[in-house]
């Protein structure tokens, strides 16, 4: 019932827009037709599918980095209290500051090409993961690891079965914020550095007034945040599978 | 049906002696006693209970059994050597503390994670007491479908799967309705008189107390001392007659009321601080 409301509110939302693209005249806003022939010539040409390539590296490359660094780091600031309290403060204001502020920093030190774009989205996306890993293993219940301690289950033994699943709900949760913010980060980069990717496209049409194209490029950009996001919630619905039968 | 007073052989499983402890000296508060110079002794195979208002260290008491804290003066002594955690001792929590994400099988398996069984000894073992506490059905069941009664037999069958010398139990019905409570008092009491172990068993109710303990460990609060330590006197096994119909246990009864309605009173830092006696207006 409710995927009926949401594609009728889908369809309203187009007629939406193409009253507006009438009224306002196709320069600045193009018809759904005019966006959707744009979309055909652009996939058909190939240029589309290349830019889209060029920006999942950049993305992928960036978050799995970030994610394979942030997991295993926020886990040991949250096992071993000195670590997490001596770190945590740097953690917090490297979060709180914005990561744009870097580029220059990183161009100089990486140039234009994947590398520095890896890199920025990598310091977008690694933040909120280390900040919910962390808090995280905080949260878990601290009578489940003396109940642990009790049966004298190892270090490893109350990992594994108590503050990793423990913790796996902010981890998701972590992974969720890094995947918006890296995929923000992808464009960032794109328009920053060499200019290439999904980003690239958005600068050149934008710069053109191509909105029919330009269109095309910020709806493929929702769909790739909805796909991400969707798998995520995927992966946190299979681990918490003990949640859901209550 | 005989009297029992004390245990077989006579032997001390549990011993503390001048035992204290006090919590929260890490900050700048000052530290809270908990217990003060307290002595305490469980003899083999008895059924002792610790009772008292709130306040006075009964939880304590069983952490430090069980290792889990260390005492700041005195001596425990757990079967003639100093405590450490571990397949030895069975605990049972008060509010069960059965990891969600595992099913019941799993909860009860992860007590027989220190122990060097096989793959199929453990699985017969987390069968055989699971069907002791009548789950077997709910092996593959995740503690959040379960009722409060039945969790509670969870955490039972995870706090005998190691077949303890020592069990060590928390308020373990505090949480569940009166029915429950009773049909897991019996149950207890059945599966003590078959193995006996030595069972240390905290608890807020005095007639819990009486129905299962051989001897009652009267405390008071802030900070834990033993005020009086009663025998039951009570013939065993208990649940083929109706203990509560019986003399005994109403002048028991009466008896530990009164003492404890006295601390209450007597405690400043209770709600019910009222050293006169008199009704408050």
């Amino acid at each position: 019932m409710i995927a009926i409301y949401r594609t009728l509110f889908l369809f309203a939302l187009i007629g939406l827009w193409w009253i507006v693209s009438l009224n306002v005249g196709a320069n600045l806003i193009p018809t759904p037709v005019a966006t959707l022939q744009a979309a055909g010539q652009l996939i058909a040409d190939g240029r589309l599918a290349v830019a889209l390539g060029d920006s999942l590296i950049t993305f992928v490359g960036g978050y799995g980095l970030a994610a394979l660094v942030a997991v295993p780091l926020g886990l040991v600031m949250g096992m071993f209290l000195p670590v997490g309290k001596t770190l945590e403060v740097y953690v917090y204001a490297l979060a709180a500051t914005p990561r744009v502020a870097f580029i220059p920093l990183i161009i100089v030190f990486l140039g234009l090409g994947f590398e520095a774009k890896i890199f920025i989205v990598f310091l977008g996306a690694v933040m909120p993961i280390i900040v919910n890993t962390y808090a995280g293993v905080l949260a878990v219940d601290q009578e489940l690891i003396e109940m642990a301690r009790s049966v004298r289950a190892s270090q490893f033994q109350i990992f594994r079965r108590i503050l990793l699943p423990g913790s796996v709900p902010f981890i998701i949760a972590g992974l969720r914020i890094g995947a918006t913010i890296g995929l923000i980060n992808t464009i960032v980069a794109e328009l920053y550095t060499a200019v290439r990717g999904l980003g690239g496209l958005l600068a050149i049409y934008g710069n053109t007034f191509r909105m029919a194209e330009y269109f095309v490029i910020v709806i493929v950009l929702a769909i790739i945040g909805v796909i991400v996001s969707e798998c995520l919630r995927q992966v946190e619905g299979r681990l918490a599978r003990w949640k859901a039968i209550d | 049906m005989n009297v029992r007073s004390g245990a077989p052989g006579g032997s001390t499983r549990i011993e503390m002696r001048g035992v204290s402890k006090a919590f929260g000296s890490h900050g700048n508060a000052s530290p809270v006693a908990a217990l003060a110079n307290l002595d305490l002794r469980v003899p083999e195979g008895s059924f002792v209970s610790v009772v008292g208002p709130s306040g006075c260290g009964k939880t304590t008491i069983l952490r430090l059994v069980d290792g889990l804290l260390a005492a700041d003066a005195g001596e425990v002594r757990v079967s003639g050597a100093p405590p450490r955690p571990g397949p030895q001792v069975g605990f049972v929590f008060q509010g069960f503390r059965l990891i969600p994400w595992a099913t019941v099988e799993a909860n009860v398996d992860f007590a027989l994670t220190s122990l060097r069984l096989d793959k199929a000894e453990r699985a017969e073992r987390v069968s055989r007491y699971l069907a002791t506490v009548g789950l077997s059905r709910f092996a593959k069941a995740y503690p959040g479908t379960l009722s409060g009664g039945m969790k509670q037999r969870v955490a039972l069958a995870r706090a005998l799967a190691t077949d303890p010398e020592i069990l060590l139990m928390d308020e373990p019905f505090a949480s569940l309705d009166a029915q429950t409570r009773e049909l897991m008092q019996t149950e207890l009491m059945k599966l003590w008189e078959q193995r006996r172990q030595t069972v240390l068993f905290v608890t807020h109710s005095v007639d819990e107390a009486i129905l299962l303990s051989d001897r009652i460990v009267l405390m008071s609060p802030r900070p834990g001392r033993v005020i009086e330590e009663i025998e039951v006197g009570l013939p065993h096994p208990r649940w083929q007659y109706d203990v509560r119909a019986t003399p005994r246990f109403t002048e028991l009864r009466t008896r530990l009321w009164s003492a404890i309605r006295e601390l209450v009173l007597n405690d400043p830092s209770s709600d019910f601080h009222n050293p006169s006696g008199r009704p408050t207006a």
